[in-house]
Order: C-alpha cells, then structure tokens, then sequence
C-alpha cells in the first residue's frame, strides 16, 4: 500500500511566543519540531507499512527549515519525501495562506503521486484547527474518516477496501468500512511513537526528498477570515489558595467544581 | 630420614633430594610427555587467541599513562592487592596460591631439566639449599590454602561461585595438591630406591597434565591475567566512540564482529570467581542480570560463532533457532531484559581481579539495541523523545525551570562570575532537587564565591549515554558545549554527580568541557569557613558516580562529620551499595523482583543513625521514597550534604548579584 | 436570490437527548444573533422519528425557526450523507452565520462543508464580539497560551463551532409561543455515501481507563490508611470521577497498578484533577501536568502540589473531603 502522510513542522511546545509588533502575528523563534500528532500519524503509517508492506512517502509544505522534520520522518522509515517549498513570510508562505489554501497545495502534490491512503494527524499543536486533513479529502474527493485509531483491510475485499477503528466520545468505539483510496486522521495516543535512532538518521541520509515551488496564493484562493489581533490570555495559571474552616473550604470548592464539571 | 624423629636438629638435617639417575628410556618419555603436554596446550590456545587477534581493533586504547599501567600491575598482579582487600580470607589463600607459583618457577624449570641430564640447581651450597628451602615453605603454604580453598568451594560452597559444583575446580585443585605434596616429598624420600623416583614422576606428570587443563577452563587467567589487568581500558566505565565510517556501521556491540580484541582478551580471563555478580544491586535483588554470566555469555558466542560472526549477542534479537551459548540459557543471561536492569553502578568492574570491563560490554550491548531501534521500551522511548523534545529528561517544559530560578533570585551567569551552578535535571525540575540547589546557592553565597546559572540548560545527556543512545546524547553533549562555550563558563560546579560525570568524561568525545567538580569537593576546599555542629549521627551513602566512578570518598565525610557524628553503612566506600536509579533505570517502568533502593535503604536504617545523609539527588529521590517504605515509626531524616551544611548558616541578607568586595579571598 | 441573513444553529443529538455543547451552542447563536440585531434559527438533521420530540422541544427556544431534515440515511451519522444534506438546508435557508457545537462528529463532517462551500470553518471558537455590526471570532493558538481574534472576509457565508464550556448553555425554559418547523427531505443516494459505519460498542474488560477520564480524583499518601480511602471514594463517586494515586498508595496494594498516575504508571490530561492528600513529588507531577484544572488539597501549604495548582486547599482532608461531598449532593 502507497500511503501519504501529510506533516507539519510547528514551533517546539516550550518555545517562547511573543506577539509581534503589528498585533497580528507571532514570532516563534528558530526552535521548530514535527508536530505531536503527526507524528501518530506517521507512527501509524509504519506500523502498517512493517505489517502489510508498501511505501510511505512524507509531505511538508514550509520554508527550508523544514526538511530537518522531513528528516526526522526519514529517519523514522518513511521511504521518500515531499518538500512544497513556501518562502518562510511574505506573499505565499504558510501564515498568509488560510487552511483551504495550504490544503490546496497539498492535494496537488498528494495527486502526483496517487496513494492508496493519505494521513493526518488529528491537528496542528500551533493553530490547532484540526481542519486541514478533512479539506484536504473533500479536496481530493476522498472518503474519509477521523479520530482514526486502528486500519486494516477488510475482510474479502482483495485489498480494495479498509476497516478502521474510530474513537467516538465518552469511551464509545465505531468501526468503518470504506473503499480506498481514502483519507484518515490519525487520532493521538493510539500507538507508541518511536524514537528516532542512529541506525535511521544515518540510513535516512539515503532517501530521496523531492522539493516542490508552491503554486502562489494568488491565482488560487483569497483568505476567507483575516486575523484581526493576537493576544494573552488574561488569566494565567494563578493558584487560588484557600484556608480557614473546612465548611468554608468546601463550599468553594463544590462551587468551583459545579461550574468546571458542569454538575 | 626416618619419620620418627622429629625436632629442629631433625630438621636442620633435612634436604632436598632428586633422582640422580634417569635412564634413556625415561629421559625419552619426558621429553615425549612434555611435547604432548605443550601440544595439547597449545591446539586449545590456538583457537582462543585466534578469536581474541581476529576481533576488531580497539580504536580507543592508548598505552599511556604507562606508569599508571605498570603501577596497577605491581599492585594488582604481583602483590594481589584486589583479590585481598576485597575478599580477605579466600583472597590471601589464593595469593599464596600465585605466590606460590612464581616461587616455583625456577626450582620446576630445574625440575624438567634434570630429567634431561640438565639439572641446573646444586643441592648443596648456599643457592640450591636456600631455594630448596624457600620453595619447601611456599609449598607448605600452596598446600594448606589450595586445601581451604577447596573445602570452602565443595564444602563451604558460598553461592557466588554458583549452583553447579565444579569438578574442573576440584581436579585442578587436587593437582595443585598432589605438586606440592610431591615437592615436599623430596626433603622426606631418600635418594636412593624406587621412591624419589616415584614422586619425581608423579610431580612430573601432574605438572604435565595441568598445563593442557590452563586453557580449557578459567585457569587460563593463569596465562592471561596478567596481560588483561595491564592494558585494561584506562578510564572506569569507558565507552569507546562509535566509527564514524561510512562503509562500516557501528551501532554499539550488536554482533560478534563488533567485539573488540580488549573485550575478547578480558572474557577469556574470567574466573568465574563471582566477585561482580556479589556486588551487584540487581543480580542480588532477584533481577535476571548477572554480570558474571554477562562476560561468559560473550566468551561462549566466541567459542561458538568467533569474532566475525554477524549473529547478535543478545538472545531476543537472534532468531530461535541459533543459541550460540548452550550453556548460557537462551532465556537468561545474555538478554535485551538482564542488560537494561544494569544501574551502571560500577561494582562488578571494581571488584573484578582480572582486569574484566564489565560496563562498556553492557552498555555496548544496550548500545546495539538502542541506536538500531531494537529495544522497544515506553518508558524509555517517553524519556527519549523528552530529552530530544524538552530537553531535559522529566519532560517537563523548560519555564518550570526559569520560573524556580526567578523564585530563588539565582543570578544568571553573564562571564563575570567565577563558577557556574550547574542545576540538571533534578536540580531544575525536582522540588526535592531544587532545595539542595537553594541551600547550596546559600552556601556559595556565605563562602562570598561568585556564581551564576545558566539561562537555558538541556539535560547533560546521562541516561542517554547510559541506556546506549549515541543520537540523543551526541546531540545533547554537543550543545552542551556549545553553550558552555557561548557562555564563556571557565569553571562548573554541580551537585549531581551523574552531571560531573558526563561532563567531565563522557562529553570529551565531543570537545573540552570547561572544569567541573562536585559540590563536596567545593564545600571541602571551603571546609574551613564552613560551620562546625554539634549534630546528631549521619549515616553517609557513598554515590555510585561520585565514589568509584570518581575516586571522592572523603571529601563528602568531611562535610557530615562538621555536620554531625559520621556513622558508616556496612557497605562503604568502594563497596557502597547503589541506590538504584542509575543507569536511566530511574527513568524506566516498574522493577522486578525487591526493589534495590529498599535493600539500600533498610541497610542504611539499620546503622541506627537519625539521620541519612545523600550527596546526589537521585540518590536523595530513592531514599525519598523508599525510606517511607521501608522504616518503623521514626524514619531517619533525608538531607543532602549541602542541606546539612546549610541549615547551621546564619540566615542570609537578601541576595545581591555581586559578592561583597570584603569578603576573604576564596580560591 | 435574497441576501443572505440570520444565524442557523446546527444541533446535534445522541442517544440520550441534546448533546451537551448543542445546547451551548445555541445560546451562543442565540446570543450572537441578538448582538447582531438578526433572526436565529437552529436545524437538526436525523430520521423521522428520532426527530419528532426533539424539534418540538426546539420549537420552545424562542427561535425565529427550526428545520427539521429528514432522511433514513440521515439515521446513522455518515459525512457524505450530512455534508450533502446540510448543503441543501444551507442552499434553503440562506443564513449569513452557520454555528455548530465542536464535537468530535462536527469535527468530521463541517471542515469538508465549508470546502464544498469555498469557506474555511472558524473552528473551536471559545469567544466572540460584536461591534459596529461586525463580529469578531476568537481562537486559542498554541495549546491556549495565545488568543487570535479572526473576522470574517467576503461575501459568503461564515461557519464556526463553539468549543465546549466556552458558552454557558441557557437553563431556563423560554416562555414565548413556539415557532413554524419547517421539514426538509434532502436529496440522497446510497450511492453517494462512501463510508460503512458500524453500530458504536464499548471495549470489552477494560476496567480503567484513566486517560480518557474527564475528572479525577486522586489519592496519596496523606490519606493515611487503607480504610480511609472510603472518604475519597465517596467525593469520586458524586463527581462522577474515576479513582487514581499516587505510587506509594498502589505500592501498598490499596489501590490496583493501573489506577497509578505518574512516571512509572499513567499519564492524564483531564478536565479537572483533584489531588486529595498528595505532595507533588517530580514523579506524580510529570503524570498529571497536563490536567486542565487542578484542585489540591494538602495540610501542608508548602507542598510541591501547589505550585502545579488552580485552587489550593490548605487543611485537614478528612475534614475537607466529607465536607465537599456533602456540598456537592445538596
């Protein structure tokens, strides 16, 4: 089975944020990682690869700093990788492009290489939309499936359809039949990520990674939501302490978990 | 001489007495027997060495500092200082047993000769009488301990030496005997008759029949040892850099081909004495891993497979059908589970007489599983892809660790200050860590030395090392330099010393690391500006990393002893008990069998002392929680060293970034 | 072709009734409305018969509207069958704002809508603001630690979902007359539908799952012995929370291995953690620090506990905890 998983390079978690002069952007910093979930995506992808066989093929749009993430994939197993060049700010790069438009690029790349099945992580630990991989298969007029924890081939379809395991909410399970190709987002925690070992860093140096110039935004797509002002929070994590007769304690703290637990 | 009279004239009279006469016939056969005996010896030595020459090159050896080599040899070889003071009784038995032989060695060579007609050593004069008789009273004594030893291992039979009796021991033992018996012999016998030459064959053939037994059991120590101890690696614990070839892959000891000639040359010489597995913390609580069956699991895949074999070492990467250690148990020994039990204490190689390295064997064995991906672990693969995500191996985010500096006021080092604080892992992130910071940082501030902490830290890289990722800790060790060096750090000061170690050692591979030492030798060098209490007894828990891996015993105890009353553990010093968390073991799942750190604590509990006294804080975490476990109604107090010291200050002014100009000089 | 206008709130329903964000859901497009000076209507897509009580109920909401569409396919969730069908109540009632509540279904099926739509979904969306007759959305980046305020842009039609908690759901019943339901049966075809869905089950023997509990209540070692853990239990079973501890308290065999929370045993991100008696060693925190709130409750005020905290109690817990219970069943 050829599978695609789609990848996205996003500042690391501890990195420090500051709003940029303008208000309306951020700047990250240099400290960038693939992201959390998908790299369960990936994860998901090898397992399937190490079972069933075939190849997987690793995408990433972004400016040069991202080929470090494509490496990681690399190095991981992925067996080749895709590289949508976007300059790193500016007219064309990620930020000016809105989710409908950076799904764009990446159903044409997906295109060009006509995969049985194309991963996603659940959403992206950066903007967190938790959009890109459902565009992208309404994009590609896939089926689709999220929060997908499990993939199989189904039984008696000579390989044509596949079975996936899928988390609904409060502990309820679904299985889904579709046929293939298709596309899946990888729900988070479903299997072990592995780390990243010598033996692949240095066999990833090997694979191929082919780069791709972006279409510009212009002649595709124009934003359908700008970003008016970014800012803090108001409240961060200030401990409310709380002392004096057990009663009084209580009764603030029954209030407290009424409203958080919705009681 | 009758055996009637006996008395000092009776044995002033003595002497020593040999055949005089051999016939042709009988010089014939010596010389056949003797050929036979160097033949046999030799058909075994043959495959042995092969397989030691014909293993890769050690690409991390040097012969300096010969000095040091040829003192550990003095001591160690020739005046057996290790076996003694680590087993005394059994020890000095077996030094007789040396002893005995290097005596032997001229007075056996005249032996063989004069069965030749080539007799060298006169009976009579000074020379022949004198060493006649200095070779009679080693005899004596190679007799009484081959004899004690013997009834400790077939009679005795303390566990170390193993389950299975054996009978190699008992045969070597008895000829061993039956030498020096045969010697002795020749001051009894008269020299004429049928009797001296009885003996003087029965020495002859048992000496004969001995040298072919050398190289087919572990007395091949006998030919070897000597050699292993002297070109034994001169670091404790060092783990060679991997090639960096690029035809050639090196992940570590994955196969017999990537067993280097030191390696090979020290499983050889193992005795198979059972020192290591005595001393170490898992084999002793229940756990698979046994470092003795560790070296002789790789001397049996030599003798089965050889040095160029691409079969792997450990038992769950091989597939089932090839077992090259029949007597090393598929399930056991050799094994992907005894290897990551290791705390990397360091006992074993410590202990070992022969000069056997056993931490870069296990480690290079967790190497080859780890850097190939074998190793399949979840908490291991979570510390992994914290220290390659956050940094640090809690996986904590690294604000936790800027916000406890904001809250102690420590000052960021900016170039100016003499030393940097160096906090780890614990330091940052443990509560309990980050109070033996707080009160060491109030020490430093009382003794007026100028410190600073740096902005960001990333893990030092020691569990990485330790578990055998040479991607994560070549990472983590590389940008430690660089920001070292960014910084402009001269000299460190830490109170980890997992921390020093790596710093100090284990980072050479990627650069010079500025200097370092650990918080004790700094308080020592301060001792005397530092309090002096009237405390209560402290019983002190000698750090793996800090005392064998680093030699500091009694620095450490200078600080308890102005603290309070130092009470030491049954097992001190170089014999200290680990406390379990090494090795990136505190970092990984649920151990089996009894937990080390309770066996630990409850032998420290045991000495009565009120208070524990730590100078790790991995050490501290254990006893943290294991103290809980395992004490009655009134627990011993935990505290660090630098607690100890800091709790007797005076309480300090708040802290300003610049140390007072009238302060005494500190060096 | 009229202008487009209104506010349509897309309703979802479970087995049991209303799902819970729904119900926010539609105060928030309720609200939202109101500010904007423009009529709210709310849909809700299913069979038949599942529908009838459901859209009645609906029809109570002081609602200019309410849709009800209609279709046996409709009776099993699938994507094709909903994005389809909501084209055609879209295409019908022509609203100028779209909200849905953020479930994990919305999750699913309105990101590939807003596709077929030209449109990006403002998903997630924990507030909103009015003014001068243009609204603004807010999203959380990174985790929560920035909010990003978005307007939107062109002339079609703006979809968001609201996450949940984010909006306060309205509790009291509308008194005003109910208004027209209005019955649409989308045109589906089997054919159209790609995916298979199978009846949802629950995991068979799985006796714990801490990691996908919502709240918890966690134990150490201040409880002090075994028998003293019926008071937490207590608190657990009024919050609907699932038990934990931490390693000392499974140590001892009070409490099973898997009910370990910390480095040697699970790690959890719920909604709300109570820590009942725990100090906050390293190894617990790095099992828990990803809880959302986090309740403490510890005699000593310098427990390590606190610095990972929301609301710290300092006090006696056997004192507290029975008290709290008795609170939250009154």
């Amino acid at each position: 089975m050829k599978i695609v998983v789609a990848v996205k390079q996003v500042p690391e978690r501890d990195a420090a944020v500051r709003v940029a002069a303008d208000g309306r952007s951020v700047d990250t910093g240099d400290a960038w990682t693939m992201n959390e979930p998908d790299a369960y995506a990936l994860e998901e992808a090898l397992q399937l690869k190490e079972r069933d066989g075939g190849e997987v093929i690793v995408l990433s749009a972004g400016p040069e700093r991202v080929e470090s993430t494509l490496r990681e994939a690399l190095a991981k197993g992925a067996d080749r990788a895709l590289h949508i060049v976007t300059p790193e700010s500016g007219a064309g790069s990620l930020p000016e492009r809105d989710t409908l438009g950076v799904a764009q690029l990446l159903a044409d790349a997906v295109r060009s290489e006509s995969p049985d099945l194309v991963f996603t992580g659940l959403q992206s630990d950066d903007l967190g939309a938790g959009q890109t991989g459902v565009v992208l298969a309404e994009l590609l007029g896939l089926p689709h499936a999220t929060l997908v924890l499990s993939v199989e081939s189904a039984a008696d379809s000579g390989g044509k359809r596949i079975r996936v395991k899928r988390e609904l909410e409060d502990g309820w399970f679904q299985h889904i039949e579709m046929p293939l190709p298709a596309l899946l987002t990888i729900q988070s925690g479903g299997n072990r990520l592995r780390y990243a070992t010598l033996m692949g860093i240095k066999r990833a140096r090997a694979k191929e990674t082919r780069a791709i110039e972006a279409a510009p935004p212009a002649e595709r797509h124009d934003k359908t939501a700008e970003i008016v002002r970014i800012s803090l929070p108001e409240r961060t994590r200030q401990i409310e302490m709380l002392t004096g007769p057990a009663d009084q304690i209580a009764a603030k703290l029954a209030e407290r978990l009424r409203t958080e637990v919705g009681l | 001489m009758t055996s009637g009279r006996l008395g000092l004239e009776a044995l002033a009279s003595l002497r020593y007495v040999e055949p005089l006469h051999f016939s042709l016939l009988e010089t014939s056969l010596l010389i056949l027997f003797c050929a036979v005996s160097l033949a046999l010896f030799l058909w075994r030595l043959y495959p042995i060495a092969r397989n030691i020459l014909g293993a890769k090159k050690d690409t991390d050896f040097t012969l300096a500092p010969v000095g040091h080599r040829i003192w550990v040899f003095l001591s160690e070889v020739l005046c057996q200082s290790k076996v003694i003071r680590q087993r005394p009784l059994p020890g000095l038995a077996h030094a007789f047993v040396f002893w005995g032989f290097l005596a032997f060695a001229v007075v056996t060579t005249n032996h063989l000769l004069t069965g030749a007609h080539l007799g060298v050593l006169q009976h009579t004069g000074f020379v022949g009488t004198f060493y006649f008789w200095f070779a009679a009273i080693w005899a004596l004594l190679v007799a009484v301990s081959i004899a004690g030893l013997f009834v400790r291992r077939f009679f005795v039979r303390p566990r170390w030496l193993g389950e299975k009796v054996s009978i190699e021991s008992g045969i070597i033992a008895g000829l061993i005997f039956l030498l020096m018996i045969s010697y002795l012999a020749g001051f009894l016998t008269s020299p004429d008759g049928l009797a001296i030459k009885a003996w003087w064959w029965v020495h002859t053939l048992s000496l004969l029949a001995f040298l072919p037994i050398i190289p087919n059991t572990k007395h091949l120590h006998l030919v070897f040892s000597p050699l292993t101890v002297f070109i034994k690696r001169g670091e404790f614990s060092q783990i060679p850099p991997l090639s960096e070839s690029e035809t050639e892959e090196d992940f570590g000891l994955l196969a017999g081909n990537d067993l280097t000639q030191i390696i090979a040359l020290q499983v050889y010489s193992c005795v198979e004495c059972g020192r290591c597995t005595e001393h170490c913390p898992a084999a002793t609580t229940g756990k698979v891993l046994n470092p003795k069956e560790i070296a002789l699991g790789v001397r049996s895949y030599l003798n089965a497979l050889g040095p160029a074999s691409d079969q792997p070492l450990l038992n769950e990467l091989r597939d089932a059908a090839t077992n090259p250690s029949p007597d090393n148990p598929a399930a056991n020994w050799l094994s992907m589970e005894a290897a990551f039990e290791c705390t990397t204490c360091g006992a074993c190689e410590f202990q070992c007489p022969v000069g056997v390295q056993h931490l870069p064997i296990i480690i290079g064995l967790r190497r080859g599983a780890v850097n190939t991906g074998a190793w399949e672990d979840r908490h291991g693969t979570k510390l992994f892809l914290a220290l390659e995500k956050q940094g640090n191996a809690l996986g904590l985010s690294a604000m936790e660790r800027d916000k406890f500096i904001e809250r102690e006021q420590l000052p960021i080092f900016d170039g100016s200050q003499e030393y940097c604080l160096w906090l780890g892992c614990m330091g940052g992130y443990d509560p309990k860590g980050r109070e033996i910071i707080a009160d060491f940082a109030r020490v430093m501030r009382h003794l007026g030395a100028s410190f600073g902490v740096l902005h960001k830290e990333k893990c030092t890289g020691d569990p990485a090392r330790r578990l055998g990722n040479d991607l994560v800790f070549g990472s983590l060790a590389q940008s430690g330099l660089a920001a070292f060096s960014a910084a402009r750090v001269k000299k460190i000061v830490a109170i980890c010393p997992h921390c020093v170690r790596t710093i100090a050692t284990d980072w050479r591979e990627y650069g010079i690391s500025p200097e370092i030492e650990h918080h004790s030798e700094f308080m020592a060098r301060h001792a005397h500006l530092l309090p002096q209490q009237n405390g209560e007894s402290i019983v002190y828990h000698d750090p793996c990393y800090l005392g064998r891996y680093r030699d500091v015993y009694e620095e450490p105890r200078m600080i308890v002893a102005a603290a309070g009353q130092l009470v030491e553990a049954e097992r001190h010093h170089e014999r200290s008990f680990c406390c379990g968390a090494g090795g990136g073991l505190v970092f990984l799942g649920e151990e089996s069998g009894e937990r080390v750190s309770n066996v630990r604590a409850k032998e420290l509990i045991a000495t009565g002392a009120e208070t524990i006294g730590t100078a790790c804080p991995f050490c501290n975490t254990m006893f943290r929680d294991a103290v809980s476990a395992v004490a009655g109604e009134h627990p011993p107090q935990l505290l660090d060293i630098a607690q100890l010291t800091a709790r007797a200050l005076p309480i300090a002014p708040p802290p300003d970034a610049h140390p007072k100009t009238d302060q005494p000089a500190i060096r | 072709m009229s202008e487009a206008s209104g506010v349509l709130v897309i309703m979802e329903q479970t087995s049991a009734g209303w799902h819970r964000i729904s119900r926010e859901a539609l105060a928030a497009g309720k609200r939202l409305a109101a500010e904007l000076n423009i009529s709210c209507s709310a849909a809700v897509l299913g069979s038949a018969e599942v529908l009838a009580p459901l859209t009645t109920e609906l029809a109570n909401e002081d609602l200019s509207s309410v849709w009800s569409v209609e279709d046996p396919f409709l009776a099993r969730y699938t994507a094709d069958a909903f994005v389809a069908s909501l084209q055609q109540i879209l295409a019908q009632a022509n609203p100028a704002y779209v909200l849905f509540p953020h479930t994990y279904q919305v999750r699913d099926y309105a990101p590939a809508l807003a596709t077929r739509l030209g449109e990006v979904l403002l998903s997630d969306v924990t507030a909103f603001n009015v003014s001068g007759g243009t609204s603004s959305f807010t999203r959380q980046w990174m985790g929560g630690k920035l909010n990003a305020e978005y307007r939107h842009s062109g002339p079609g039609v703006c979809l968001l979902s609201v996450q949940a908690g984010s909006f306060r759901a309205e509790t009291s019943a509308s008194s005003s007359a109910p208004c027209e339901i209005k019955r649409l049966t989308p045109q589906l075809s089997a054919a159209n539908i790609r995916t298979a869905p199978s009846e949802p089950f629950r995991e068979a023997a799985r006796t714990v799952d801490l990691s996908s509990a919502q709240v918890i209540v966690s134990v150490g070692r201040g409880i002090g012995e075994q028998e003293n853990l019926a008071l937490v239990e207590d608190l657990a079973r009024v919050l609907g929370a699932e038990l934990a501890a931490s390693r000392p308290i499974c140590d001892a065999g009070w409490l099973p291995m898997e009910r370990q929370v910390g480095s040697s045993g699970q790690t959890v991100a719920p909604k709300v953690y109570v820590a009942v008696g725990i100090s906050g060693a390293i190894q617990h925190l790095v099992g828990m620090k990803g809880a959302r709130t986090v309740i403490a409750i510890n005699k000593d005020p310098d427990a390590p506990i606190f610095e990972v905290a929301d609301v710290g109690a300092v006090g006696d817990l056997f004192e507290i905890v029975p008290a709290l219970t008795r609170a939250l069943q009154r």
